[in-house]
């Protein structure tokens, strides 16, 4: 579990992109700085600088930024340094082989997750903070989001489970107290058993209230279905921005869909493209096609693209094959090849992205399958998930009526929230009970 | 020049650790010499006159199963019963016996006096050391006296200062001179710190109006003290209940000035289970009024103890409070409340074994510990003097009795000598993670490895290992019975449809706890106590095992040692949680995270901090 050595993993997608990053931390990262710029990075904490890096046989790499963060002021509390090299997966894996050359004991790829759980042993981040890191990256919501980023720089207190929190201790305190206290003060087993089927009430409509929050829906997903050829994938990367879709004159050129992710205006989208539909398909193609109508119960809404050499017949199938009902735009292609003298929405592959965009409304799509109200919310799944662990013990405690078993059950969940925030101990127990009760002789 | 005697042990003190670790060392057969200021404090209460309660009575029933006297002298003295949390189940039960003060001290000396220990009346002024080992003790009329090893039992003596208001005079307890002359030596040697406790004034019996209060009537549930005693012929006393009011409450609010403790005189700790009138009033002021239990001191003494109003005020004015009581208008008071201020020794000084750190054979018991209550004292007393035995006489003992998932001696010793005290210790059922299975009533089930008859008469010990023998055949007896689901519901007895067969002892827990029930249902004949026992054994089984299994999770890293770490050379723990490091100085990782407010992340750290450690030593 505790593993050592010095870590590294690329930090963005290894694709042809503008650029690509590396992370690297652990004890010889500066070792390691050395080495690939000849420079001395001791003291330039948290400066961005502009270096010549050197293969292993002495060759220039890449001419690119690099930032040093001294421990313990660096995310993962150790030595750290970000490499930002030119975008070509070329240039990155002579980096990887570079660093690989050095043959530093210990020296590895990160796994998964593996600098923010470093982040945790280093006090950088509490659990719960760790935790929202990796929930902001990968986060479905704005709320989510919100919620995450008031979570790491507020600290624990912004969750919804701190009252839970307060009020489990304060049950506890009682239940102490009226057993090591008994003649100090009247309890009352029926009053401290309301307070517990209050707390797992509480919890309950904790519970509904915002795993129903959470789970609102915040991506809309847009499938471009159409004939072959007829201008799906140029589309497509002209919405997201980015070629990633192969575009050719060939028909048949997307055999598989391909998803992306995109914000427009602060929305997101999930963007599909499809293999194309034609009466001959070839075998890689059929069941590239299948497998987009597979998914099209998930899809909000379909572009569907036609242009002059579309038949009415084919565009019929469309509807049937992706089960279309009343969710679709129709978008006609390359106008600036044909005339078309419908009110279908117009486009050819010269006019630039905002203006495809204005055309398409995507804005207003969006509005129609995604409740846009910004929620305030101070759970995540995780504390969703810790709800219902605790709410596990709830038949137990109130079916029984040994009030030493149901301090014992109280105990353990003591012990979940001590996980979650910090330890709980028999002095921040006896804190509450002789301040809240008039306890001794 | 030496006294002619060698001991093996010699205890200073002749309070309740004291007694009873001079008693356990002359059992397990090492000459043992007990001194004490004053014959005539031997064996005495300083302060309520009853011993027992929720957690006290826990520690003194395994005093009692490891040959202590406690409970033994205290039921027979004891002169009213009341068994508190009846209703709540047998882990938390607690006894509490009000004790004739007076029949208490001429029991514990005709004890004394029967057994083998040298008592010797003089004052210890100095311990005598070599190359910091124990080579006897210096006392202020005999000299020096030669022993292997030293048992600290001093109490509140050292350094002992007493207060009514603005009065103040050294003293260990109201007419006991304190040590002075030890204390000097404790200081230089140890690390101490001032700590603080109360008492209330005591009335005239006679000055009581009686006819207006509410009596408390002893009870009679044949359940004592002492495993070992079987009945109580003392006559029996009532206790009696009366309030304060807000009568009360103004002159006390009113005269805060003339209390040492409001007045800023006693700066040190107190405790906050033991508050003063004046915290009472101060910190729930809003109360219409605080209970005050009248318990006689004894049954030919005219005094009787006002449990609920210890304090500190000015003489004249306890009395006028005192009067504006209901019971209480014409009372007369025998001797003021007062405070005590005193010097214990931070308890981190000493070993697991009660040993100090820094002295070899030089153990501290008692209130000089940091800690409070008779109870509390006594089981001190027992684990230093069979660890002193230990260590002098190499007795065979398994010392695992004493760790604290098995008793409350244990969970005592770990939390003094691992987190210190910051006020006088209590011991509360609360305190023990394994309640459930730290019962009063199978103490001498948890302590049966080490059970010897060295430590009881013959009489005593036959009544334990026939008892103990007899509780193994009927639940041999019980465990051979076996029970289909549908057997128990042709008896009215609810089971899940689970198929699974259950034997006697699984099925126990499903049944009403008499005898009579008991007999039908199974056709084997037992008493109430060991049904109650047995009842409660098969009710918490499933808790045990779980029990059992959170601790085993503690446990898992507990053994790494932290001794040698130093806290601040972990750049990314914060400050507070190295603050709490530095201070609580943890012997590992399981007692690290005790410390409240250490997270997990914190833990973590520690570990990986000491693997690399570990790594570049390598
Ligand atoms: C005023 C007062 C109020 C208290 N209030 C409470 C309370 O409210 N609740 C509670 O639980 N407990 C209370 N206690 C505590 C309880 O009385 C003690 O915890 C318990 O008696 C401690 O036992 P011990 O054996 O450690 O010391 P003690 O019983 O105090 O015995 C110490 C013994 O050491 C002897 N001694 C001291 N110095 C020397 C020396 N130099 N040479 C030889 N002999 C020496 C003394 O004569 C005495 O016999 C109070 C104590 C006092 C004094
Ligand atoms: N003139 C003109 N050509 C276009 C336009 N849009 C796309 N094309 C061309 O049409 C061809 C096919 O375009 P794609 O985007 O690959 O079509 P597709 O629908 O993805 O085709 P398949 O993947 O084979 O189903 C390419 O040669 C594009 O350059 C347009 O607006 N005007
Ligand atoms: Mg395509």
């Amino acid at each position: 579990m505790f593993n050592e050595g010095t870590i590294y993993a690329n930090i963005t997608p290894i694709v042809k992109s503008p650029i690509i990053g590396y992370r690297i931390s652990g004890e010889d990262v500066l070792f390691i700085l050395k080495k690939l710029t000849n420079k001395n990075f001791k003291n330039n904490h948290s400066l961005l600088k502009l270096v010549d890096l050197y293969n292993y046989d002495g060759t220039i790499l890449d001419k690119c930024s690099v930032v040093y963060f001294k421990s313990p002021k660096s995310f993962t509390g150790e030595d750290v340094c970000e490499i930002f090299i030119h975008g070509s997966p070329l240039i990155a894996s002579q980096l990887e082989k570079t660093l690989k050359s050095y043959k530093i004991p210990g020296f590895r790829i990160a796994k998964n997750g593996e600098f923010s759980y470093r982040s945790v042993l280093n006090n950088k981040n509490s659990l719960k903070q760790a935790k929202a890191v990796n929930s902001i990256i990968s986060n479905e919501s704005f709320s989510l989001l919100e919620y995450n980023k008031r979570l790491l720089f507020e600290g624990d207190k912004v969750s919804g489970l701190a009252p839970l929190r307060e009020e489990i201790i304060n049950i506890f305190s009682e239940i102490t107290a009226s057993i090591d206290f008994v003649d100090d003060e009247d309890f009352n087993f029926k009053n401290i058993m309301k307070k517990i089927r209050f707390f797992f009430n509480y919890c309950n409509n904790l519970l509904h209230k915002n795993r129903t929050k959470i789970e609102q829906k915040s991506i809309c997903k847009i499938m471009l279905i159409g004939a072959v050829n007829v201008g799906k994938s140029t589309l497509f990367n002209k919405i997201i921005d980015k070629d990633r879709a192969i575009v050719t004159e060939i028909k048949g050129t997307t055999r598989d869909f391909l998803s992306n992710l995109v914000i427009i205006d602060g929305k997101k989208f999930e963007l599909f493209d499809t293999a194309g539909q034609r009466s001959k398909q070839g075998k890689i193609e059929k069941y590239g096609y299948k497998r987009a109508q597979s998914l099209s119960r998930e899809i909000d809404h379909f572009l569907i693209l036609s242009d002059k050499n579309t038949k009415s017949v084919d565009l019929k199938q469309l509807f049937y094959d992706f089960s279309v009902k009343n969710n679709y735009s129709l978008i006609k292609t390359k106008s600036d090849l044909y005339n078309y003298n419908t009110k279908d929405i117009k486009i050819n592959h010269h006019l630039d992205r905002d203006n495809v965009l204005k055309k398409i409304k995507l804005s207003s799509i969006h509005k129609k399958y995604v409740n846009n109200k910004k929620i305030e919310l101070n759970f995540d799944i995780n504390e969703i998930e810790f709800l219902e662990d605790i709410l596990k013990y709830e038949q137990d405690i109130t079916k029984e009526k040994d009030i030493l078993i149901i301090a014992q059950l109280i105990r353990n969940i003591l012990d979940d929230f001590s996980y979650e925030f910090g330890y709980i101990n028999n002095e921040d127990i006896y804190d509450r009970v002789f301040s809240n009760f008039c306890i001794g002789k | 020049m030496f006294h002619v005697e060698h001991y093996d042990v010699v205890v200073i003190g002749a309070g309740h650790a004291g007694i009873e670790a001079a008693n356990i060392s002359e059992k397990y057969g090492l000459k043992t010499a007990l001194i004490t200021k004053n014959y005539s404090d031997l064996g005495k209460l300083s302060c309520n006159p009853s011993i027992g309660g929720v957690g006290k009575t826990h520690i003194a029933s395994e005093v009692d199963i490891l040959g202590g006297v406690i409970c033994k002298i205290g039921d027979k003295s004891a002169i009213h019963y009341r068994v508190l949390n009846l209703s709540k189940g047998p882990a938390v039960w607690g006894v509490r016996a009000q004790i004739d003060r007076d029949l208490y001290s001429q029991n514990m000396k005709k004890f004394i006096k029967s057994s083998k220990i040298d008592l010797i009346e003089d004052e210890a002024t100095n311990i005598l050391e070599k190359n910091n080992k124990i080579i006897g003790v210096e006392l202020s009329n005999i000299g020096k006296i030669k022993s292997k090893a030293v048992i600290l039992t001093t109490g509140t003596f050292l350094n002992g200062k007493i207060y009514f208001g603005n009065e103040s005079q050294e003293a260990g307890r109201i007419g006991n001179s304190s040590s002075k002359a030890l204390a000097k030596f404790i200081n230089k040697n140890f690390k101490t710190m001032r700590l603080k406790t109360g008492t209330p004034p005591r009335i005239y019996a006679q000055s009581i109006n009686y006819d207006v209060l509410e009596p408390q009537i002893s009870e009679n549930n044949g359940i004592f003290l002492s495993y070992f005693t079987k009945q109580n012929t003392n006559k029996k006393i009532n206790c009696f209940i009366t309030k304060t009011n807000n009568k009360t409450h103004k002159i006390i609010r009113d005269n805060l000035d003339k209390s040492a403790m409001y007045s800023g005189i006693i700066k040190s700790q107190g405790v906050r289970y033991c508050p003063s009138i004046e915290d009472k009033i101060t910190k729930f002021g809003d109360r219409n009024g605080h209970n005050i239990f009248l318990e006689p001191e004894g049954l030919n003494s005219d005094l009787v103890y006002p449990n609920g109003i210890s304090n500190s005020l000015d003489k004249k004015i306890q009395l006028k409070f005192l009067r504006s009581i209901k019971g209480l208008e014409k009372c007369e008071v025998d001797q003021f409340g007062y405070a005590v201020e005193y010097d214990s020794v931070d308890p981190r000084e000493l070993k697991n074994n009660f040993e100090t750190k820094k002295i070899e054979n030089f153990f501290l018991a008692g209130q000089i510990n940091g800690t409070t209550g008779y109870e509390e004292a006594a089981g001190q007393g027992v684990y230093a003097a069979i660890h002193a035995a230990i260590k002098i006489k190499k007795i065979k003992f398994n010392t695992k009795v004493f760790e604290r998932d098995n008793s409350y001696i244990g969970v005592l010793v770990d939390d003094l000598t691992k987190l210190g005290v910051t006020e006088p210790y209590r011991m509360f059922t609360s305190r023990a993670e394994n309640r459930l299975k730290l019962r009063t009533d199978n103490s001498y089930e948890r302590f049966s490895t080490i059970i010897t008859p060295k430590a009881f008469n013959k009489a005593e010990y036959s009544l334990i290992s026939k008892n103990i023998v007899n509780e193994k055949k009927i639940l041999d007896q019980l465990k051979k019975l076996k029970y289909s689901p549908n057997n128990l519901m042709k008896k009215n007895i609810k089971v899940k449809k689970d198929g699974k067969v259950r034997n006697g002892f699984e099925v126990l827990k499903f049944l009403y706890p008499s005898p009579n029930n008991f007999y039908q249902f199974f056709n084997i004949k037992i008493s109430q106590k060991l049904l109650t026992k047995i009842y409660f054994d098969s009710k918490y089984d499933v808790f045990y095992e779980r029990e059992k299994k959170s601790f085993d999770q503690l446990s898992k890293n507990k053994n790494m040692k932290l001794t040698n770490i130093d806290f601040n050379k972990i750049p990314s723990l914060s400050k507070e949680i190295l603050e709490k490091l530095n201070k609580h100085k943890p012997e590992n990782l399981y007692d690290a995270g005790k410390i409240s407010g250490i997270t997990p992340s914190a833990l973590f750290q520690i570990v990986k901090h000491k693997k690399d450690k570990g790594k570049k030593v390598a």
